[in-house]
């Protein structure tokens, strides 16, 4: 049974990936017209109070999403884009995606070379462990 | 989808809005940025070809080849300041780039004040045309009462919010073109071909002076108004670094082939004497009159046919052409001049918006409306100054030159800092890339120069400057609005400790 997706989350990180992250999500939405949304989340130092506005991060987060609209642009779709402020990414991400009422979560992750097993990063972790809908993870080529 | 998950007690979020709350969106291709940019420029044609008769007589088609020439020129320096810098802003986003901060203010105030010309004149010009269905609409003090009405009903049209249709500037681009095409070949096929000597009799006998034909190449420079709509436009194009250059190019192929058409079917349908007199307003409208009395369909169909039903075919097609045509003119003319206004008013919105994200002008001036989002402050005070410039319209007969004048003086200065811009920036930063950088470029002390902005900043300057001496109106009128947009400058930034001449921060734009 092929499942029906209505709302897509795309959590941008300003990898090389995104671009492509966003085009396979507008893709996968044109069938069913689902909604896109693509969201950046800034981490605040727990030093900071969480609204304070970092402007070197939030110029840093403007250009991200600018970006990821452009590549919807250039796939003939429209999205919507966000920008949180949280202490983690992860529980940030996945809020969006129960508010929202997210059927999928596609997720850019870069590979990192290390010793042992591949280091996804905290966010990826903890979306793949606490996320409550389905999530796709999309390694960017290691080139 | 059910869920068990909730945050924890420490997972605490904030939503931040978004920097441009209303961003620009990046939606037209090369054909949209061409319509829109053609949509100003080509409107331009419907007045500016009996403001130049009105000067320069029967060297109307020589001195709008030398101004196209120059737009060719201009074209190309706002192709490779708008591939580089694909932002709102236009000159003054060069400038600020190229100079500094005091250099973009005074570039930016003098394309706000072409803006405002722009608006004055194709509102003022419009109801010429609806002439055709109501005589007492070409009248000055009529026209320039509906004129006044055309800017204060579009005035509250964009500060409510309109939304541009992309598709709708595609359209009538389209209509333009196939009728001037149509013009063009009708002047061309069944007058200019079979009596050459109509049009060169009308050029040669009706020569201006030096000086007219000098205020003349001046004048005509107004055929081309609107060429840096493109480059405002930048910010909402797609892959803008290579959309805009080829959007600009077409534009140019496109402009100089309509205009030198359009150039040669006046003067193979009428007089120059005639266009200046009873048609200055309206050439296009002249143009088309002059088809239905010179063409006469019968013996076209009879040249072309010797079968009686194909005679009649051909006499009902070609009858059937002629009668159209004047309406179609009339119909198609003001509505693109009123498109013409609207999109000067649109202009200003993007300017401000740039200007005010620069610290040029008051952040204040910049700020977007809570209701309507829309920059409602300049709107009404630019669309409140365009109004008294039509004034002299109820008195003066020659309002109409009195408003080329002042749109020279604005858009010249205006073009003339785009080209500065660019050659500065070859110096100033020559690793920058350039998507679209011009060719044709000299060495002078190491740096690649390109020709053609040597020669536009030289030959703009020169012709705003014959319209400083010869044009008091433009020049008084025009410096005191530049000596204004100066004292708001500079109060400004004295208010907010912001360097007087050195580029200030970019800045977020203010919600009223």
């Amino acid at each position: 049974m092929m499942m029906e997706i209505k709302n897509i989350l795309v959590p941008t990180n300003g990898g090389g990936a995104d671009e492509e992250v966003i085009e396979l999500a507008c893709s996968l939405a044109r069938k069913s017209k689902a909604k896109v949304y693509a969201v950046y989340i800034i981490e605040v130092e727990r030093s900071l109070s969480l609204d304070t506005q970092v402007d070197s991060e939030t110029e840093k987060a403007e250009k991200i999403l600018t970006h990821a609209e452009d590549a919807a642009v250039d796939a003939d779709y429209e999205i919507e884009t966000d920008l949180l402020q949280a202490r983690d990414a992860g529980p940030a991400i996945v809020n969006e995606a129960v508010e929202r009422k997210i059927d999928l979560i596609i997720m850019a992750t870069t590979y990192k070379k290390a010793p042992g097993i591949p280091e996804l990063g905290k966010a990826v972790y903890y979306v793949l462990k606490e996320a409550p809908c389905r999530v796709l993870l999309y390694r960017d080529s290691i080139s | 989808m059910g869920t068990d998950w909730h945050p924890k007690l420490g997972d605490k979020f904030v939503r931040r809005p978004r920097a441009k709350a209303h961003p620009l969106r990046r939606a037209l291709g090369v054909f949209g940025l061409f319509s829109a940019g053609y949509g100003n420029v080509g409107s331009s044609i419907y007045y500016a070809l009996g403001l130049v008769a009105l000067i320069a007589f029967g060297a109307t088609p020589v001195v709008l080849l030398i101004a196209g020439i120059f737009f060719i020129f201009t074209a190309l320096s706002y192709a490779e300041g708008t591939a580089m810098m694909p932002e709102a802003g236009g000159s003054a986003s060069f400038a600020r780039h190229g100079f500094n901060d005091l250099f973009a203010s005074v570039a930016g105030w003098a394309l706000a004040f072409s803006y405002i010309v722009t608006i004055a004149i194709s509102a003022y010009t419009a109801p010429a045309y609806l002439g055709y269905f109501w005589q007492p609409l070409a009248e000055p003090v009529a026209g320039t009462f509906v004129a006044m009405g055309i800017i204060f009903f579009l005035m509250c049209l964009n500060i409510i919010g309109v939304k541009e249709s992309s598709i709708l500037n595609t359209f009538f681009a389209l209509l333009d073109v196939i009728t001037q095409i149509i013009i063009i070949l009708l002047a061309i096929l069944f007058i200019f071909a079979p009596h050459p000597e109509i049009f060169s009799h009308n050029v040669i006998g009706n020569w201006p002076s030096a000086s007219g034909l000098i205020l003349g190449i001046a004048i005509a420079t107004l055929a081309y108004t609107g060429v840096d709509t493109i480059s405002q436009l930048s910010e909402e194009t797609r892959r803008p670094t290579i959309t805009a250059p080829r959007a600009m190019i077409l534009m140019i192929v496109v402009v100089m082939i309509l205009f030198s058409g359009i150039s040669v079917a006046a003067f193979s349908t009428m007089t120059p004497i005639e266009m200046a007199s009873e048609w200055a307003r309206d050439p296009i409208a002249g143009i088309a009159q002059g088809l239905s009395i010179a063409i006469v369909p019968e013996e076209i169909a009879a040249g072309l046919s010797s079968n009686p039903a194909g005679i009649i075919v051909i006499t009902a097609f070609f009858g059937g052409i002629l009668k159209l045509l004047p309406i179609l003119v009339a119909v198609l003319a003001t509505t693109i001049l009123i498109i013409a206004t609207n999109a000067g008013l649109m202009g200003i919105s993007r300017l401000t918006f740039a200007l005010g994200r620069f610290q040029l002008i008051p952040l204040t001036l910049s700020k977007v409306h809570h209701k309507f989002r829309t920059p409602y402050k300049p709107i009404i005070l630019f669309s409140l100054v365009a109004t008294l410039l039509l004034i002299p319209g109820f008195f003066a007969p020659n309002t109409f030159v009195i408003l080329g004048g002042l749109y020279v003086f604005g858009c010249l200065f205006s073009f003339s800092m785009a080209h500065a811009s660019i050659l500065r920036l070859r110096i100033k930063h020559p690793e920058l890339p350039r998507p679209f950088k011009i060719r044709g470029n000299i060495k002078i002390r190491g740096y690649d120069l390109p020709l053609t902005a040597i020669l536009g900043v030289a030959f703009t300057s020169a012709v705003w400057l014959a319209v400083v001496i010869t044009q008091p109106y433009a020049r008084w009128v025009g410096f005191g609005w530049m000596a204004f947009g100066l004292i708001v400058y500079f109060a400004f930034r004295y208010r907010k400790r912001l360097p007087l001449i050195h580029s200030a921060q970019e800045v977020k734009l203010p919600v009223d």
